[in-house]
């Protein structure tokens, strides 16, 4: 399939949108680059799919602009956009056969039957689907589904590709799956795509870029290690992984952020450079190790411990030293 | 103390073998099976036996029908008025049905009182306000020469248009629906997709919307041209000799001719054409389709205005959904004024407001006594239907799963099968037994008429009871009758007074059976409406309809209140 260099970039520039007095988008701006996989990371109701809807042209936007490639399309029909969208239940034609339903996109533009049967078989052949054409969506599972429905986005050349939390009704093991394969295909066709998730392993797995959203505003704008990493207030560290918040130590006022694989317990904390004592509330294994709950100065903290660790063995109540070095505490104002 | 435990734990055992153990399930069939029997399938049958010949086996009667022109001509008028009728029922729904979805949720419950008052509103009601609208001298008519668009009268009634605008008016609620229904069932993001991959309006309706909701249209349609080529009253009265339907042949034969034996024979052939529609309708769509709207949205968000707003096309369509609720109501709008007018001349709007044919209404021994008989014969047969049809319900429910498709078809035959052949059947029948001419005969027809919608709505109710509950109420030492008053009767309560509804307006605007069934002695409202609009219709009339459009407003306010309370 001859899928390459798709991408187009686009531009948001203070987009709201409300209806009635609920505000759904306040002020969203964001650059997204050619080629880029940007998730908009948030809660229910965060607003992410309304931006989706609203790049998608699906809702108006009351104020600002999106630019595609430096083109304003707000003023542009939603027949006339260019724009892929892989919808949360794929909203494949039902009365259509799979090969109908990847070549209805090629039809509107009104290319030939030739044309359209060439470039149907290769979108199918991208997302290994190639002995299905003629079934129709009923008789597909849901991750067969779900790739009929990429393949249909997209079979037309999208300028962007737009997926509306499209893993969402499969189940976990298929979406890890699914998840590597979309890796894989945007590193293939290098397309724009913007994704909706609320889903923060699936954002972290998949994403250039991730844009965290709350009550319609964009949080914070970021490749996923600096949103891990460096999350800009207490709302994104506790958004993106867990995260322990401990006293800073060392007498100085205020609290700092650790993430539960950087604390140390018991003796890998004793050469820490900050370090608490605590008690051990509980201990939960969970394969790879254990998850040890400890109590510091009444706050909960976890730590991950590996298997073999004797910290692991020791019951609750029993005192423990808390540590982490201090390249590893994340500050932020909030 | 030990005794009650064992009893307890046999009837726990009995309970865990066979859940059926309280009412065996051919005990709760029987009584509408032996009543379905006994007034359905013997008088229809012994109806039909007659059109093979007095003596011996002959195909005469069928043989002259194939062969007199003018029967073949009713024939072909039968099925191209109804033809016509489902066309523009399915053409009407469509702008409305999309209106429907697209409004807001207020405007919406507006538009399905619109689509349901009419609906339920007796035919005979709506057939007399069209003609009072449409006639020579009719509303329409002195409008339109009022403002000088004609100088003479347009004929619209007592033809092919009054037909027409008459069965579509009266049918055309049983595509609204079920179309209304599929619109509401298309996923929003599956017409959304569409557009996304570059389908302009008309291109989606056409490629999308169409295909996803022809079957709930053409559901629709089969039970309207189902109802269309059995009807009687509308063609009788809105039609000319040129419009005569086959059920009009059929009464026609059996009142003027008195040859039953042809009469017989055309029963035969709309019965049969009724019952191969039905076959392919149920092979089709299943029977349930007939029991419920269907649709739903299979997850996601239903088709549904976006902020976007509509298209010009669909700002057309949405204005021509309008005049089509227009077209709905207007009846309603216009005659219920009408009974409120003191001229004896019939006004619209009329000159000054009072209650004067109401009083005439109630002082006039023949209208009033129709009135209470009417109510009687209703009191009868919604006792015996309710109690036939929740009866039935629950005894299919305890009957193997191998009888109960086919035993669900019979129960449902007498709204499928023509009311003109049933009463023609059951005046065959009762004529000797000197039930012609008694209530009690007419009640007796009304409650096969009217039991079916009782066993379906219970039989609903029944489907969405958990079985669960009745095993934890026996399993906590209630008997079955104790778990029936105090668990499953209470569940099933809304469906059983649904059905008693249905089965009361069933009742009360029949008047194909009362024209068969009574005499001038026994005739209910609905009857002595026909008779005289059938003749001249006075204000005294429209006082009935009036009175009739109270009653289902009532009946339905009464419905609403008691669905919002569950």
């Amino acid at each position: 399939m001859s899928i390459r260099h798709l991408g187009k970039p686009v531009r948001i520039e203070g987009v709201r949108k409300a209806y009635g007095a609920a505000v759904a988008l306040d002020g969203i701006s964001l650059d997204i680059a050619p080629g880029e996989f940007c998730t908009l990371l948030g809660a229910s109701g965060s607003g992410k799919t309304t931006l989706l809807k609203a790049l998608a042209g699906f809702e108006t936007c009351d104020a600002g602009s999106i630019l595609v490639d430096g083109r304003d399309i707000g003023p542009v029909p939603v027949s006339r956009r260019n724009i892929g969208m892989v919808f949360q239940n794929y909203a494949l034609f039902p009365h259509m056969t799979v090969a109908r339903n990847v070549a209805f996109g090629l039809e509107m533009r009104g290319l030939s039957r030739a044309e359209i049967g060439r470039r149907v078989d290769g979108a199918l052949a991208l997302v290994s689907l190639e002995g299905y054409a003629g079934r129709f969506p009923r008789e597909l599972s849901g991750g067969q589904q779900q790739r009929v429905a990429l393949a249909r986005a997209l079979v037309i050349e999208p300028d962007i590709l737009l997926m509306d939390e499209p893993l969402g009704a499969l189940d976990k093991n298929l979406r890890q799956a699914i998840q590597q394969q979309l890796r894989d295909l945007h590193q293939a066709i290098g397309a724009t795509i913007v994704y909706v998730t609320h889903d923060q392993e699936e954002a972290l797995f998949l994403s250039d870029r991730i844009a965290l959203m709350d009550r319609g505003r964009i949080i914070q704008a970021g490749a996923p290690e600096d949103l891990y990493f460096k999350p800009a207030n207490r709302f994104v560290a506790g958004f993106l992984g867990e995260c322990n918040f401990i006293p800073a130590g060392d007498g100085r006022p205020g609290e700092v952020a650790v993430r539960p694989e950087r604390t140390l317990l018991g003796h890998a904390a004793a050469a820490a450079e900050v370090r608490l004592g605590g008690q051990i509330r509980s201990v939960v294994f969970t394969g790879t190790g254990y998850r040890v709950i400890v109590d510091v100065a009444g706050r909960v903290v976890t730590a991950l411990t590996d298997s073999d660790d004797k910290v692991a063995r020791l019951p609750p109540g029993s005192d423990v030293i808390v540590g982490f070095e201090r390249r590893h505490a994340m500050t932020f104002a909030a | 103390m030990a005794a009650a435990h064992i009893q307890n734990g046999a009837g726990y055992g009995r309970m865990l073998g066979r859940p059926a153990a309280g009412l065996p399930g051919w005990l709760g069939i029987l009584p509408y099976g032996l009543v379905l029997l006994a007034v359905f399938a013997v008088p229809v049958l012994f109806l039909l036996r007659l059109a093979f010949g007095d003596a011996g086996f002959s195909l005469a009667h069928f043989i002259r029908i194939a062969e007199v022109p003018i029967y073949r001509s009713v024939l072909l008028t039968t099925l191209s008025i109804s033809g016509m009728t489902t066309v523009l029922a399915v053409v009407m729904s469509y702008p409305l049905a999309y209106l429907m979805a697209t409004v807001s949720p207020r405007v919406r419950s507006i538009l399905v009182v619109v689509v349901l008052l009419p609906f339920w509103t007796s035919a005979l009601v709506r057939t007399t306000a069209w003609i009072i609208l449409l006639q020579g001298n009719g509303v329409l008519n002195r409008i339109l020469m009022g403002t000088g668009l004609t100088s003479e009268p347009i004929t619209f009634v007592y033809n092919l248009s009054g037909v027409l605008i008459g069965m579509t008016h009266v049918l055309m609620p049983f595509v609204v629906l079920p179309l209304y229904a599929a619109f509401r069932g298309l996923d929003l993001a599956t017409v959304q997709a569409a557009e996304g991959l570059g389908a302009g309006p008309w291109t989606v309706f056409r490629r999308i919307v169409l295909p996803l909701t022809a079957p709930g249209a053409m559901a629709g349609a089969m039970i309207v041209f189902m109802n269309a080529i059995g009807y009687y009253i509308t063609p009788a009265l809105m039609g000319g000799p040129a419009q005569t339907m086959i059920a009009q042949m059929i009464a026609d034969n059996i009142t003027r001719e008195l040859n039953w034996g042809f009469a017989a024979a055309l029963s035969t052939v709309l019965l049969a054409a009724t019952l191969l529609i039905f076959v392919i309708f149920q092979r089709i769509f299943g029977l349930e389709r007939l029991m419920a709207g269907g649709g739903g949205t299979r997850g996601g968000e239903a088709f549904r205005l976006t902020s976007r707003g509509r298209t010009s096309g669909g700002i057309l369509t949405a204005a021509c959904g309008l005049l089509v609720a227009l077209f709905l109501i207007a009846p309603i709008l216009i005659v219920f004024p009408m009974s409120l007018g003191s001229s004896p001349f019939l006004s619209f709007p009329p000159t000054d407001y009072s209650l004067r044919w109401y009083a005439n209404f109630f002082a006039t021994s023949k209208w009033l006594d129709a009135f209470l008989r009417s109510l009687q014969v209703a009191g009868l047969s919604v006792t015996a239907s309710v109690v036939l049809g929740t009866l039935a319900a629950i005894g299919l429910s305890r009957t193997g799963r191998r009888w109960r498709p086919l035993l669900e078809t019979v129960f449902v035959l007498p709204m499928i099968v023509p009311v003109i052949i049933l009463a023609v059947g059951l005046y065959y029948l009762f004529a000797p037994l000197g039930l012609v001419g008694t209530i009690w005969g007419l009640a007796i027809g009304h409650t096969v008429l009217a039991t079916p919608f009782v066993f379906i709505t219970v039989r609903a109710a029944l489907k969405a009871f958990d079985t669960n509950l009745e095993l934890a109420a026996r399993g906590l030492g209630a008997g079955w009758v104790t778990m029936f008053r105090r668990v499953m009767l209470p569940a099933i309560l809304p469906g059983i007074l649904a059905g008693a509804i249905f089965a009361f307006i069933t009742s009360f605007d029949d008047v194909v059976l009362a024209l068969f069934l009574t005499n001038i002695r026994t005739r209910t409202l609905p009857k002595l409406m026909y008779e005289g609009v059938a003749h001249e219709i006075d204000p005294t009339i429209i006082a009935a309809a009036g009175l009739i459009i109270l009653v289902t407003i009532a009946v339905l306010a009464i419905n609403l209140l008691l669905s919002r309370r569950r």
